[in-house]
Parts: structure tokens; C-alpha cells; sequence
């Protein structure tokens, strides 16, 4: 047992696919293949594919897999250009009764799919202890956010996946207690936990309606508009969280954020911050992350505050003066926004940190004071704290390509925080734990400095041993996997194979037997291969194009004779015993294509194609790409809650196997994406593993605090409990995941 | 507001112009994707080396900033102020305020920074960059404030006060009035040590009337600065109160009324609770008639329910005559009380407790149902339950009774937080709380027929 314990994520594969599910394209440029097309080799034999399969595969194939990707690569771009999914993040920290004690809740697994509850133990002295394994929840979806709270000492913990939203409350035993589960028909965008009532949360749906819920009343709809608050923007990203009054929310998009009053008529409000002058915001700026600051103890900030973070800045808004921030600052981070953490003063009349992580692993440090009734300021510049990336120079030098893979593992993107500072020592210590998308955690302990002069040497980084052991234990398990095979294989094509399946048949007539012993052969089709040659066909081309057609059509024109033309073209096509012929080689070429096209029907080449994991259309999400707003105004969301209120917790509970059960691959499926990726099973088990984290942290100034960092990944999973999960269902196609 | 917006547009269209950002199909900005689409919009082209070390030179000085690398910014900052010599006009434009505003940021912290290289650098960044001179020396002003050097802060404002160049723009306006402002709040401050010295001062005293004429003087020009600022909508809380208490000194009654009066009912200011703070502070100094008093409470009530002042309105409308006023005084007692910040407040909890009663003795039922109607659902939760019993009793007994007696009168004596309180033995308040168990059986709600 160690603390390496503790990140108890996928091995590498796994964290691969985590990516995969978490929809972040893999940092491809980051080493030396820049520009390079990974399957650029391949294009030679696509290409003759796609001209042996051109006349066979008719166009309506290449239109339907035309729009397929049009949207596949919109929705991609967006996600490139910003990806809100784990906005808020999905690591959390639930306190226990004793300082110092607690449990990390997280999610790993290839489709971060499993929700851990590992206990934990900090001490200000020492690193932090693991307490025995992880117990899990297994769910059946992507966890996005995780959400804790402890309100009049009850520790309440939210989660949201794409299309559900739990609630679960952690007793004393750690064994948590489910409360609830939401469905969200459009997707969720955010949830939040309530500090004032126990069990109230609420729940922001793409369709622009915000939903309260607790034990008592259920869920209701509080807030609905389509539109966005300011002015026009296509994103259908929704946030809500609570202010210093129970029944009033704050509602925010991409544009503003508005204080809507659960109580009063429905629409009315004020809005709180707007995207425009009074800010003076900048030309395309847009609100990604707001959140209510007065949670925690009231002593040395008003319970009024609240932080909005844009790409650019970050304004602090008090609720009693909407509309004027009390303070802005520009932080410079090179990704976007993903979590922001209030903490409380580690000294009573000290300053409170407040945290800033960027998806990019950028750390960012500010202090905020502001006693009594005096406005909100930064106590000192601002500190970004060492990132995962940093650490790379405290490795040993490796070979380039393990280097490369090294550098890939320790830069996926920050999906999740979580900060506590230690209580009753003699310096305080932040506490600090990174989930990042490959499933690893990482720890960062931050001391405060006891006298912070500017020209004092810049405290540096220690490193304890036990760190600095893992870490190259962890290097080597990480390396001793193998490197993944390619996502995606194109498939392979060869036409021996596509003639063994026409042996396999009855053949009659020259015409096929013809061509079947030319293209074994490999030569060109002759006329004298086929024997008679077919008078009937103009133009001697197997398969004339339709441009073919059309030019044919015109030289017939030209001479004015276009009716015998047409005639003969008639005659053609609906002669006898050529249709059929063609159609069953068609099928036959079919049959041995599936492994590309899945479920499509090609006998029925016209009908409306169903893509294999999208069979409910309105269970997608919507693409990013101006959704008209009419439409998500006709969603099921609009006839509402009654439908909503319908979910019952046991149908989806029934399915949750608690800690201790074996995660049965049949009884609990898992996503879509996994059972794409699931091809290897592997035994392999990244264990009690660290990385060294080599600090540049050099803070001086300020309340600056030295940090000593350690890092820990640690991969329970094996692979081919994921082999058993994926290949138990490959015919699962529900693209709905509930838990 | 529309107006105030307009103003605050123009400021920041100077500050794009040397930013450059992709857009994308949606309109919003990404300025971290810059990098990646800049080949792609020159069709493959690199940026000139130029312009490459120059923003690596920006990136680093940023980072070095951040981790509080002060000498080593320093030395970045040497090479980046190449970029005043960029070909590209945007650029070259851009650059003055950014290395101001970096270089004084370095030059703040510092350590082997003085007080005269700063002053060397600001009047460099001054005159380099023509369109900062106004915002250079108002942030110079401020830091040399901030050293404790009024003078010099003063000099420099009255410098840049009438310091004239090109057409007279709004932002500069603005920046102009924001100055004149600031030497005015400096000339308040000389003001009001005066002032404390003269009342140290005996009347008969020759020094007297110097020092008073001397006041004049300087509360005239004061007023002069103060005041253009003031009329443009914006929250400009210290100016106000500085100018007002001028006002006020010199028995000026009347503007002093007006400049409070427009600051908090102005449509074009925004909403600021502190405008009728000042307000119903200066109408209290004037012993303003009680329905004055209350007419401005009532606004600044409906702007923040919770603010402190809210138990001194509660008194008010207490004393009031009108019975509308009484039940207002129970809506801004509960008003004040569903507010997380104040849910220990042991005076809002005293009122609530004894009003309820007086409001039940009165027979005012329905005042107290329609309150509680919206409160139901959640009150209990959120102020009276078995945890808060627990805690309050444990922290404070005093206000663990005040809030069981309301709880019994609301919820009856069923409530869980009631049934702790009334169980607990304790000899001090043992008279208390049998009090508070005649009362609720008295006033409860729920059995009003008990």
C-alpha cells in the first residue's frame, strides 16, 4: 500500500481510450511528426479500393458517408476549438470528520466510466497516505463532473455523464448512499450542489433549461430559454449555481450570466455580468466557467462573491453591484479554463487562494482579500504553480520515442482538481490533486512561505526519496507497454480474398469467369476474355460513370439521334438477366465490405442509412454548429418535467453494483467507444507507480508558497477485464448511457 | 444604460488594436489557437523571424512574470523593446502599452527597482507611446500614491491635467476627468488633515483663520475637479463621499443633497447600493423626517434585502404609524434572514422572535402566513434543523432560543428544532426557555386555536 495507490486509472491502453471517450484529440503535434498524416501510407491502397468499389458503391453511399463526416468533423472542430465537456471538473475531495482525512472521488477506466472512492489520508508533515483500495461505482456513462458539498455535515456527492446526473450521499462507513438520478434528454452542461440545503442541486440541459431538484419538492424546471441572455451566440452551454440566497440561482452562457429567483415568475431577473462594456470586454470573448465563491466560511470574504472566467480574464462580480465587476484580471492562460477552487484563508486574516486550472495543466495561484466590506483585491501578483509538463526534465533522459511517450502522458489534458488546506500546523499546507485525461493523479503540496521578501532566493522544489523512487517506478511500467496499435485500422482489401468468395459460388456464364481469372491474374480485362462480347453495351466499359452517360448521351445529340439513343439505353437497362446479375455481385461484394459499413443495406441502397451507433436520432447531441433554435425549443424538454419526473431512481440503481462487486463485463457494459477500442486484451497492470515532478516553481513575493510536489499514477485495470467488457457487448448499440 | 455602455466601449477599442485573435465560425475568440492558425492564414508562410522572437521574448516575460522571476522578466524586457522598431505599423502601435504595462509590473516587484528608475521609465513610456500619455501618468500618480509620495502624485496629475494633444476624444475625457478626479481626492486628503488640525486649534488663535482661509481654498478647487467626474455615469463611490463632506463642511445642504440625489437615482449610474447608503447617511445627519428616511431604505432593500442596515429600517417602520409599514417591517425581517450570510445573526433572530409575537397579539395572522408561505419548503431545512439545534445550542444559547421560539411559532411544537432547545437543561436559561414554551403555545401558528 502506498500513496501511489491512489491514482487508481487505466493502464496506458486504457488512458488512450479515455481520451478517445473524452473526446480530446490526442496531442499529435507535440513531438517531431508535425504535419505528418499518420495514415498517409494507406491512401495508395484506399485508392484503389475506392476505384475497384467506385461503381459498385453507388453515390447515395458516398453522400450518406459525405455528411456523416461533414458533421463528425464540425463537431470535432468545436471540440477542438473548445472543449467544455468536464468543465467544472470531475475530481473531488470529500472531507472526512477528521482533518486531514478523506476520500478522493474520481472517475477512471477506458471510458472513465467507473467512479472511485479512495480514502485518503493527509498529514502536513509528510506525504499523504492511501487507505486500502479504491471501492467503485460502475456506471454506464462518462463521468464529466464531479460535485461535493458537505452541508449541515452531510457530505453530498454529484455527478454528471452526457445524458444522466446522480446524487449520492457519502455516509460515515465511506460506503456511499444513492440519492438520485436525472435524466437529461439533450445532454447536461453542469451541475451544482446547493451550500446552504442538503440534497438541493441543480442541472443545466443544452436545451437552455435549468432544473432544480431536491428530496423534498423533486425536480422542477426553474429557468427555460433557448436563446441566450445578451446577445446571439450558438452555443447551447448552460451553467447554474447558487448565490447567497437559497432560492435565487445564477443562470450563465456563453454570453452573460443572469440571478433568476426560483420563486418569482418565471423569465424575470437580473443579469449579474454581461459580456460587453461595463467589463469592457474584448471582441469575441466568452464566458467559460462561473462559479459561486461564497461557499465556505464567511469570516474573510462577503458569501456575495462570484468568479467568471472568459479565454481571456477573469472577473470577480459581487450579486448586491450586478453588471460591474469589482475586479479583473487578465490570466493568460493558453487553454481553456476547466475548474476553479476557493479555498479557505490558512491563516485566519490571510488572504484566500483561489485556484485556476487551465485543460492545458496550467496552474494559476491568486490571493484575494478583502475584509469586512472593503471590495475584493489580489493580495500580491499572481503565482502559476509547476505543471505536470515541468516534470519532464526531472526524468531520466530517455530514448526519443519513449521520451515522446513520456512527454504525451504527462500533458494530457487536466480534466479534473480538487485543494484542501491542512488545519492545525505549524505552516499551512495546501494540499493538491490533478486528474488529468489519461486517468492519472497527481499530488502537489504547497507550503506557505513564513516571510515573503522580493529579494529573498526563490525557495526551490524538494523532492523526497520515496517521490523520486516511484516516479522511476512508474516510468517503467509505463514504458514496458507496448505502444498502442493504431485507433482506427483502415481495412485491408485484397482481391484474392474477394475471389475466393466468388469461388465459393456458383458461377455461371464466361462474362464472370472471365474477369475473375484476368483480375487473378492481374492484367486487363480483354474483350476475348469474355468471350462474346455483349453487342448491346455501347461503350465497352464495365460500368459506364454517369458521365459517361451524359457525354454519350450528347455525341447521340450531336448526330440527332438521340431517341434511338434513349431507345436503346431503355432496351438496356431493363434487358433481361443483366439487372439481377449485377445485383447479386453487388451483394456479394457487400457481404465481404462489412467490416466498413456495419449495418448498411446496400440491396436497399435509397432507404434512409442508419448509422450503427446512432439509431435514436434525437438521443444525439446536438452539433455545435448554430442549431436553428426553434428545434431545440420543440425537444422533449419542452413538455418538460413531466417526463422528467418519470426516471425513478430504481430503474437505473438496480444496475449499479456497489464497492466490492466485480464490475460484470455483461451486467455492465461499457460505452460505445470502449468496444471500438477493445482489440488487445492485455495482462498487464501499471502498479504503484510514481512520477517525479521536477518543480520551477520558484515563488517569491507575495504569500508565495514553496512547493514540493509529488505525483502518483497507479493502473488497477487490467486489460483484459476491458477485453471481457467490450467483447461482451459488441451488439450493444443504444447510444444512450444510463447509469 | 445604454449611455453608460457607449462610455465604457470606447477605452477598450485602443486596447485591441495591437491584439490580434482568431474568431471562429461563431464569433468567439480563441487566443490560444493563435499560433496553430497563423501558418494557415498565410498560406504556409512563417511568420518573420522578427516577429517570432519577438512574441517568444512576450511569452517568456509573461511566464517569468507569473512565476515571479522578477530579474529575469527584467532582462527579457531588455530584448522585447526591440518590438518599437516592428515594420509591421499594428504591432509597432501595440507595443508601448504593453511594455508599460509589463515593465511596471516588473519594475513594482522588482528587488533592486527604486523609485527613480521607476520615475524614468513612466516619463520614457509617456512620450514614446503618444496615445498612453494620459493612462501612463494616471498609473504613475497611483504608484507614486501608493510609496506614499503625494506631492509627486500630485505634480504628475496636474502635468498631465493639462497636457494637450490631437482632438479631443471621449476616452480621453474620460481619462482627463479621471484624473482631475484623482488630484481632486489628493487635495481632499490635504483637506481633511487640515480640517483635523483645525480643530485642534483654538478659535481665538491667529493661526485659526489662515488655516480656515487656507480650506476655502482648497475645498474650491477640490470641488471643481471632483465634480466632472461625478456626472458620468459609474460607480465612483470615494469621490462621492469625499465631495459630499466638503460639500457638507461648508454648509452647502442643498448640493450636497443633489450630487447623492443623482448618484443613487440617476438611470444611467448603475445600480449601487452605497449611492443610498450615502444617501440615507447624509438625510440622517439632516434629521430628514422618518418617511424620508424610509422612502430610501426601501430602495436600497430591494436592491440587497441583506445589508445591515436593513434591522435599522426594521426599526423604523416598527416606529412608524402606518399599519403597511408594520408589515413591512415583518417582510424585511424575513427578507433579511433568508440570507446565508446571515443566518446568525442574533438581532435579526431578537426582532423576528419578538415581533412575531407582537405581530400574532395584534392578530396579524395572515401578515405572518404569507410570509411563511414562500418559506415553508425550505426554512425548516435551512434554519431549523436538527443540526443547527445541535450547533446553535452549542455555540450560542441565546440565539438557539430566539431561533426555537420562532421555529415553535412557525412550525409548531412539533418542530425537531424547538423539541431540542426545550429539552435542554440549563439552569441560566431555564426562565427563558420556559417563557419561550408559554409563548409558542400561545402564538403558534399551526394550532392558532390553542
Amino acid at each position: 500500500m502506498g500513496w501511489a495507490g491512489l491514482a487508481g486509472g487505466g493502464d496506458v491502453e486504457e488512458a488512450r481510450a479515455s481520451l478517445t471517450t473524452a473526446s480530446t484529440p490526442p496531442p499529435h503535434n507535440s513531438g517531431g511528426e508535425e504535419g505528418i498524416c499518420p495514415w498517409a501510407y494507406l491512401s495508395y491502397r484506399q485508392r484503389r479500393f475506392s476505384i475497384l468499389g467506385g461503381p459498385v458503391l453507388a453515390t447515395s453511399l458516398a453522400r450518406l458517408l459525405g455528411e456523416l463526416l461533414h458533421e463528425e468533423l464540425a463537431a470535432r472542430w468545436e471540440q477542438l476549438l473548445l472543449d467544455d465537456t468536464f468543465t467544472g471538473g470531475a475530481l473531488a475531495w470529500v472531507p472526512g470528520r477528521m482533518p486531514g482525512a478523506g476520500q478522493l472521488v474520481y472517475p477512471a477506466g477506458g471510458a472513465l466510466d467507473r467512479l472511485y472512492f479512495q480514502k485518503v489520508s493527509l498529514t502536513p508533515g509528510s506525504e499523504p497516505r492511501v487507505l486500502g483500495d479504491p471501492g467503485h461505482i460502475q456506471l454506464r456513462g462518462p463521468v464529466r463532473q464531479v460535485v461535493t458539498r458537505t452541508v449541515q455535515g452531510e457530505a453530498l456527492l454529484a455527478v454528471r455523464s452526457d445524458y444522466h446526473c446522480a446524487l449520492w450521499k457519502v455516509g460515515k462507513p465511506g460506503q456511499p448512499a444513492p440519492l438520485q438520478v436525472l435524466q437529461v434528454e439533450k445532454g447536461a452542461t453542469g451541475i451544482s450542489l446547493s451550500p446552504h440545503l442538503p440534497g438541493e442541486l441543480t442541472v443545466c440541459s443544452r436545451s437552455g433549461a435549468v432544473c432544480l431538484w431536491n428530496p423534498q419538492d423533486g425536480l422542477r424546471q426553474v429557468y427555460k430559454d433557448p436563446e441566450t441572455l445578451v446577445f446571439r451566440d450558438p452555443s447551447p452551454w448552460r451553467w447554474a449555481d447558487f448565490t447567497a440566497h437559497p432560492r435565487v440561482l445564477t443562470v450563465g452562457d456563453r454570453t452573460g450570466v443572469k440571478l433568476v429567483d426560483t420563486q418569482g415568475p418565471p423569465g424575470c431577473g437580473l443579469l449579474l455580468f454581461r459580456g460587453g462594456a461595463e467589463a469592457s470586454c474584448q471582441k469575441g470573448e466568452r464566458v467559460l466557467l462561473t462559479q459561486y465563491l461564497g461557499d465556505c466560511s464567511p469570516e474573510s470574504l462577503q458569501p456575495t462573491f462570484h468568479l467568471v472566467c472568459t479565454q481571456f480574464s477573469l472577473y470577480l462580480v459581487d450579486e448586491r453591484l450586478p453588471l460591474v465587476p469589482l475586479l479583473k484580471w487578465n490570466h493568460g492562460l493558453s487553454s481553456t479554463p476547466v475548474v476553479a477552487q476557493l479555498l479557505p484563508p490558512p491563516r485566519p486574516g490571510c488572504p484566500r487562494p483561489l485556484l485556476l486550472a487551465g485543460q492545458a495543466g496550467e496552474l494559476q495561484l491568486l490571493h484575494i482579500t478583502g475584509e469586512g466590506a472593503s471590495t475584493p483585491r489580489l493580495a500580491g501578483p499572481p503565482q502559476s504553480l509547476p505543471s505536470r509538463s515541468n516534470s519532464l526534465s526531472a526524468f531520466p533522459l530517455l530514448e526519443p520515442k519513449s521520451q515522446w511517450r513520456l512527454q504525451e502522458r504527462l500533458s494530457a489534458p487536466t480534466i479534473g482538481l480538487a485543494a484542501t488546506v491542512l488545519p492545525s500546523a505549524s505552516t499551512p499546507v495546501l494540499s493538491l490533486f490533478q486528474l488529468s485525461a489519461a486517468g492519472d493523479v497527481f499530488h502537489q503540496r504547497l507550503h506557505l512561505q513564513a516571510d515573503p521578501r522580493p529579494d529573498s532566493p526563490a525557495p526551490t522544489a524538494s523532492w523526497t526519496p520515496r517521490a523520486t523512487s516511484r516516479c522511476s517506478r512508474w516510468l517503467k511500467t509505463l514504458l514496458e507497454v507496448p505502444l498502442t496499435p493504431p485507433m482506427w485500422a483502415a481495412p485491408t482489401f485484397s482481391h484474392r480474398r474477394l475471389l475466393g468468395s466468388f469461388e465459393s459460388r456458383e458461377v455461371e456464364g464466361k462474362v464472370p469467369e472471365g474477369l475473375r481469372t484476368a483480375m487473378a491474374e492481374g492484367r486487363l480485362l480483354q474483350h476475348r476474355d469474355l468471350g462474346l462480347l455483349p453487342t448491346r453495351e455501347q461503350p465497352p466499359a464495365p460500368e459506364p460513370g454517369p458521365e459517361d452517360e451524359l457525354s454519350e448521351r450528347l455525341e447521340a445529340a450531336w448526330e440527332g439521334q438521340v431517341a434511338a439513343w434513349w431507345e436503346r439505353r431503355q432496351g438496356g437497362s431493363s434487358g433481361p438477366g443483366k439487372q439481377p446479375k449485377r445485383h447479386k455481385r453487388r451483394t456479394q461484394l457487400s457481404s465481404t465490405f462489412s467490416s466498413l459499413s456495419g449495418r448498411l443495406d446496400l440491396s436497399d441502397a435509397t432507404s434512409p442509412p442508419r448509422s450503427p451507433d446512432r439509431t435514436v436520432p434525437e438521443a444525439r447531441p446536438q452539433p455545435p454548429v448554430t442549431p436553428p433554435s426553434q428545434e431545440l425549443t420543440q425537444g422533449p424538454w419542452a413538455e418538460g418535467i413531466p417526463s422528467e419526473r418519470q426516471q425513478t431512481l430504481r430503474d437505473y440503481m438496480a444496475e449499479l453494483p456497489l464497492q466490492g462487486d466485480t464490475p460484470g463485463g455483461a451486467s455492465a457494459p461499457s460505452s460505445q467507444t470502449s468496444s471500438i477500442r477493445g482489440t488487445s486484451s492485455r495482462q498487464q497492470t501499471l502498479r504503484d507507480c510514481t512520477v517525479k515532478l521536477q518543480l520551477r516553481g520558484d515563488t517569491a513575493g507575495g504569500a508565495s508558497m514553496p512547493s514540493s510536489q509529488t505525483s502518483s499514477v497507479r493502473a488497477t485495470l487490467s486489460r483484459q477485464q476491458a477485453a471481457i467488457l467490450s467483447g461482451s457487448q459488441p451488439l450493444r448499440k443504444k447510444p444512450r448511457m444510463g447509469f | 444604460m445604454s449611455d453608460f455602455s457607449e462610455e465604457l466601449v470606447r477605452p477598450t477599442t485602443e486596447d485591441e488594436q495591437g491584439e490580434t485573435c482568431v474568431l471562429s465560425g461563431t464569433g468567439m475568440c480563441f487566443p490560444w489557437l493563435q499560433k496553430h492558425i497563423e501558418t494557415v492564414a498565410t498560406g504556409g508562410k512563417r511568420e518573420k523571424d522578427f516577429a517570432q522572437t519577438t512574441s517568444a521574448c512576450l511569452s517568456f516575460i509573461q511566464e517569468a512574470l507569473l512565476k515571479h522571476q522578477w530579474q529575469q522578466a527584467a532582462e527579457y524586457m531588455h530584448s522585447y523593446l526591440q518590438i518599437l522598431e516592428d515594420s509591421d505599423s499594428n504591432k509597432r502601435q501595440g507595443a508601448p502599452e504593453i511594455i508599460w504595462r509589463l515593465g511596471s509590473e516588473i519594475l513594482y516587484y522588482h528587488p533592486k527597482s527604486s523609485l527613480e528608475t521607476f520615475n524614468t521609465f513612466a516619463d520614457r513610456m509617456k512620450n514614446i507611446g503618444v496615445m498612453n500619455y494620459l493612462k501612463i501618468s494616471l498609473q504613475h500618480a497611483l504608484y507614486l500614491l501608493h510609496h506614499g509620495l503625494l506631492e509627486d502624485a500630485n505634480r504628475n496629475l496636474s502635468q498631465a491635467e493639462t497636457w494637450r494633444y490631437g482632438e479631443k476624444s471621449s476616452s480621453k475625457e474620460v481619462l482627463i476627468n479621471l484624473i482631475q478626479a484623482y488630484k481632486g481626492l489628493l487635495q481632499y486628503y490635504t483637506w481633511s488633515k487640515k480640517k483635523m488640525e483645525l480643530s485642534q486649534l483654538d478659535e481665538d488663535d491667529y493661526a485659526y483663520n489662515t488655516a480656515s482661509q487656507n480650506m476655502l481654498n482648497h475645498s474650491w478647487k477640490t470641488s471643481i475637479n471632483l465634480c466632472a467626474l461625478i456626472q458620468i455615469p459609474g460607480v465612483w463611490d470615494p469621490f462621492v463621499k469625499s465631495y459630499v463632506e466638503m460639500l457638507e463642511f461648508y454648509g452647502d445642504q442643498d448640493g450636497a443633497r443633489e450630487v447623492l440625489t443623482n448618484y443613487a437615482y440617476d438611470e444611467k449610474f448603475p445600480s449601487n447600493p452605497n449611492a443610498h447608503i450615502y444617501l440615507y447617511g447624509f438625510l440622517k445627519r439632516e434629521r430628514a423626517p422618518r418617511e424620508k428616511l424610509i422612502s430610501v431604505l426601501k430602495i436600497l432593500y430591494q436592491i440587497v434585502p441583506s445589508h445591515k442596515l436593513m434591522l435599522e429600517f426594521h426599526r423604523l417602520l416598527r416606529k412608524s404609524e402606518k399599519e403597511e409599514h408594520h408589515k413591512l417591517g415583518l417582510e424585511v425581517l424575513f427578507g433579511v434572514l433568508d440570507f446565508a450570510g446571515c443566518t446568525k445573526n442574533i438581532t435579526a433572530w431578537k426582532y423576528l422572535a419578538k415581533y412575531l409575537r407582537q405581530t400574532l397579539m395584534g392578530s396579524h395572522l395572515a401578515w405572518v402566513q404569507e410570509e411563511w408561505n414562500s418559506r415553508k419548503n425550505w426554512w425548516p431545512r435551512f434554519h431549523f434543523s436538527y443540526f443547527w439545534a445541535k450547533s446553535d445550542w452549542k455555540d450560542d444559547k441565546t440565539l438557539a432560543c430566539e431561533k426555537a421560539l420562532v421555529a415553535g411559532i412557525l412550525l409548531g411544537k412539533g418542530c425537531r428544532y424547538f423539541r431540542y432547545v426545550k429539552k435542554q437543561d440549563h439552569q441560566v436559561l431555564q426562565k427563558k426557555i420556559k417563557q419561550m414554551k408559554k409563548s409558542v403555545k400561545k402564538y403558534s401558528i399551526v394550532n392558532p386555536g390553542l
